[in-house]
C-alpha cells in the first residue's frame, strides 16, 4: 500500500541568539543552517496495517507524515502510496486518504459540525446517498447524534474529536493518518476513539498513527516504527519491541525498611514512589526473580509486591536515550 | 466544472452560516465597510464644493471612477482577497496543510476558505455611489455599456491577480501582515481619474502595474471617452492574471509547513 525508498528531507532555517546585539545583527545578516529532518528512510506498509510511528519531539515524524500525505515535497527519495506519488498526483491521492490532527481542527469553530460535514461532502464530491449512509453509520458508531447540530465551540474536546473523525472518514478513505488523535482526552473519550479506530481497521482501513500517548500504541498498533534524528531506529511488532530490550520486568515493592541506592547488576530504580515504596527494573536474564525476591526480602522485608512487564514508556525512554547517546558519540 | 460550482455553493453557504453565528459582528462589519468606502468620495465632494476639481473631470465623472473602483472591490474582495488573510494566518500556523489535503486545486481552496460575505457590503456602497454618479451624467450608449462590461471583467481580473501576488508573497515572507498596506498604497492610484497623473505614470498604471484598469479605464469607457481601441486594455489584464497565477503556484512550491 505504501512503499518508501530513501526518503530524505532537508530544509534551511536561520538561527540567532537572544541577546539584543544578536537580534540587531540578525536584521542585517541571517546565518542559515541546513536541517536534515528525514534521512534516507525506507519502509513499506501493507493494506489493513495499523502502524504506530513514534519518536521524540523533532525526530522527523511529522515531516515524514507530511511527505506521505503529499503536503511536502521530499528533497530526494521515492514514495508510492495507493499506487500514486503523493506530491505529484496530490488531488487524486488526497481524495483517497484521510487525516486527523489532534492539534489542527478541520471543523468550523462557530457553526455545527453538520455544516462542516456538508462542506466536506461537496469538496470531496461524495454522492448524496453515500454521504447519508456513511454519516448515519459514523454518527451511530461514535454516538454523536445530538452533538453534530450544536456549534463546535460548545462541544467538549472528546465530542469535537469524534466529529474530527467523522470529517476525516466521510469520503471513505482507504488510508488514514492520525497525528496525536487522543491528545488531551479523558480515559473514556480515549477508549471511544480507540474503539472507533479498531472498528474502522477491521473494515480494512489502513492507519498510520503518530502519537506520544503510548496507551494508544499499546491499544492500537500491531507494528511500531521508532524514528529518531530522521532515521528509523526500530521497525518491529509491539511484542518484538518489548523483547528487543531483554527480558526485563518492572517490580513495584513496599518494604519494611527503605531501599538505598542500588548498584547491583541487572537492577535499576525506575522511581521512588514513597519512603518505603519503590519501582525497580529487573533484567531477569542477569538476576532471576526467585533470587531477587529472596535477597530483597532478607535485606528490606517485602510487605507488598507487584510484578509487571516493563511498561512501553520505559522501552521508549531507553530507545530515545540510546538515540541521544549515539548522537553525542557521533558528534565527538 | 459542475463539481467546482457545487463545491463553491456549499462553501459559500457554510461561510455565510459562519458569519451569521455572530449577526451583530456581521452587520457592524458591513456598515463599517460601507462608511469606509464612502470616505474618499465624500472628500472628493468636499473638494469640488470648495471650487477645486480634477482637471477635465466633473464631480459626477470623478465619482463614477470611485464608484467603479468600489464596485470592483465589492465583487473581487469577497471571492479573491480573503485568500490573502487565509495565507497570512494559515501558513504561519501550519494549518495551510489542511488545504493541501483536499482533492481540489489548492488555489481554489485558498480562495474558498477566504470567502468573506462581509465584503459584499462594498457592493452596496459601490451601487449607491454608482447610481448617484450616473444621475448627474447623460445616459451612456449601448456601446459604452458593452465596453464597460468587458473592462469591468478585466478590472476584477486585475484585483484577482493582485490578491494572488500578495497571497503568494506570504509563502516566503511568512506572517507579513503589511501586505494589506502594500495593496492600499498601490491601488489608491486607481481611485482617481488617470489623466491627473503625468503621461509616464499613466502608462505605468495601465501597462506595467495595471491599476488604472481597475476603475479609470472602465469608467472612461462608460463615459464614452474612449473608442473600441480601449479594449486592448484587456490584454495586460489577462497577462497580469496569468502571471499572478504562475507566481502563486511557484511560491506554493516553497511552502514548508510548520513544526509538528
Amino acid at each position: 500500500m505504501i512503499e518508501v525508498r530513501n526518503l530524505t528531507k532537508t530544509y534551511m532555517t536561520h538561527e540567532r541568539g537572544h541577546t539584543l546585539r544578536e537580534v540587531a545583527k540578525n536584521l542585517i545578516r541571517r546565518p542559515m543552517k541546513e536541517i536534515r529532518a528525514v534521512n534516507d528512510l525506507s519502509f513499506t506498509v501493507e493494506q489493513g496495517e495499523m502502524l504506530a510511528f513514534l519518536g521524540p519531539n523533532g525526530a522527523g515524524k511529522s515531516t515524514t507524515l507530511k511527505m506521505l500525505t503529499g503536503v511536502l515535497h521530499p528533497t530526494s527519495g521515492e514514495v508510492r502510496a495507493l499506487g500514486l506519488i503523493p506530491w505529484k498526483q496530490r488531488r487524486e491521492y488526497v481524495g483517497r486518504i484521510g487525516a486527523v490532527f489532534g492539534q489542527k481542527s478541520q471543523l468550523l469553530w462557530d457553526i455545527p459540525p453538520a455544516d462542516a460535514f456538508y462542506m466536506n461532502k461537496a469538496i470531496y464530491g461524495v454522492p448524496d446517498r453515500d454521504y447519508r449512509a456513511t454519516l448515519d453509520e459514523l454518527v451511530t458508531l461514535l454516538d454523536v447524534g445530538d452533538v453534530i447540530r450544536k456549534p463546535t465551540r460548545q462541544l467538549s474536546l472528546g465530542e469535537r474529536m469524534k466529529c474530527e473523525f467523522i470529517m476525516a472518514m466521510l469520503h471513505r478513505p482507504e488510508l488514514v493518518f492520525l497525528d496525536e488523535p487522543t491528545i488531551g482526552l479523558d480515559m473514556i473519550a480515549k477508549e471511544n476513539i480507540r474503539g472507533f479506530i479498531r472498528s474502522m481497521n477491521r473494515q480494512g482501513v489502513t492507519f498510520i498513527l503518530t502519537t506520544h500517548d503510548l496507551g494508544d500504541v499499546e491499544m492500537l498498533a500491531e507494528r511500531v516504527m521508532v524514528i529518531n534524528h530522521g532515521e528509523i531506529v526500530v521497525d518491529d511488532s509491539l511484542g518484538g519491541l518489548r523483547s528487543r530490550l531483554g527480558d526485563k520486568k518492572s517490580v513495584r515493592l513496599t518494604t519494611e525498611s527503605a531501599v538505598p541506592d542500588i548498584r547491583q547488576q541487572g537492577l535499576s530504580i525506575i522511581e521512588r514512589i514513597g519512603p518505603l515504596e519503590i519501582e525497580i527494573e529487573i533484567d531477569i536474564s542477569l538476576l532471576p526473580l526467585k533470587r531477587f525476591i529472596r535477597e530483597f526480602n532478607e535485606a528490606y522485608g517485602i510487605i507488598d509486591m507487584a510484578i509487571e512487564s516493563l511498561p512501553i514508556e520505559a522501552i521508549m525512554k531507553e530507545l530515545y536515550s540510546e538515540g541521544a547517546k549515539s548522537e553525542i558519540a557521533a558528534s565527538r | 466544472m459542475r463539481g467546482i460550482v457545487y463545491c463553491l455553493a456549499a462553501v459559500m453557504r457554510t461561510k455565510l452560516a459562519e458569519q451569521m453565528a455572530y449577526r451583530s459582528h456581521f452587520a457592524l462589519s458591513v456598515l463599517l465597510l460601507i462608511i469606509g468606502d464612502l470616505v474618499v468620495p465624500f472628500v472628493t465632494l468636499l473638494v469640488y464644493q470648495s471650487g477645486a476639481s480634477f482637471p477635465g473631470w466633473s464631480l459626477h465623472e470623478a465619482l463614477l471612477v470611485q464608484a467603479v473602483f468600489t464596485l470592483a472591490k465589492g465583487v473581487a474582495f469577497p471571492f479573491f482577497f480573503g485568500m490573502v488573510g487565509t495565507t497570512l494566518s494559515q501558513v504561519r500556523e501550519g494549518t495551510f496543510d489542511l488545504l493541501l489535503l483536499r482533492p481540489r486545486p489548492v488555489m481554489l481552496m485558498a480562495m474558498l476558505t477566504g470567502f468573506d460575505p462581509d465584503d459584499f457590503g462594498r457592493l452596496v456602497s459601490g451601487s449607491v455611489l454608482f447610481g448617484y454618479a450616473l444621475s448627474g451624467l447623460s445616459g451612456p450608449s449601448g456601446q459604452s455599456w458593452l465596453q464597460f462590461t468587458l473592462l469591468f471583467v478585466a478590472s476584477i481580473a486585475i484585483l484577482c491577480a493582485v490578491s494572488l501576488f500578495l497571497s503568494g508573497m506570504l509563502f516566503r515572507w511568512v506572517g507579513s501582515s503589511r501586505v494589506f498596506d502594500i495593496f492600499d498604497a498601490v491601488t489608491s492610484f486607481g481611485m482617481y481619474p488617470g489623466t491627473i497623473f503625468s503621461k509616464s505614470l499613466q502608462n505605468v498604471l495601465t501597462y506595467v502595474l495595471p491599476i488604472g484598469l481597475i476603475a479609470f479605464v472602465p469608467a472612461s469607457a462608460l463615459l464614452g471617452r474612449n473608442g473600441w481601441e480601449t479594449l486592448w486594455a484587456l490584454a495586460p489584464a489577462a497577462v497580469f492574471l496569468v502571471l499572478g497565477a504562475l507566481y502563486w503556484n511557484r511560491m506554493l512550491r516553497g511552502y514548508t509547513s510548520a513544526g509538528g
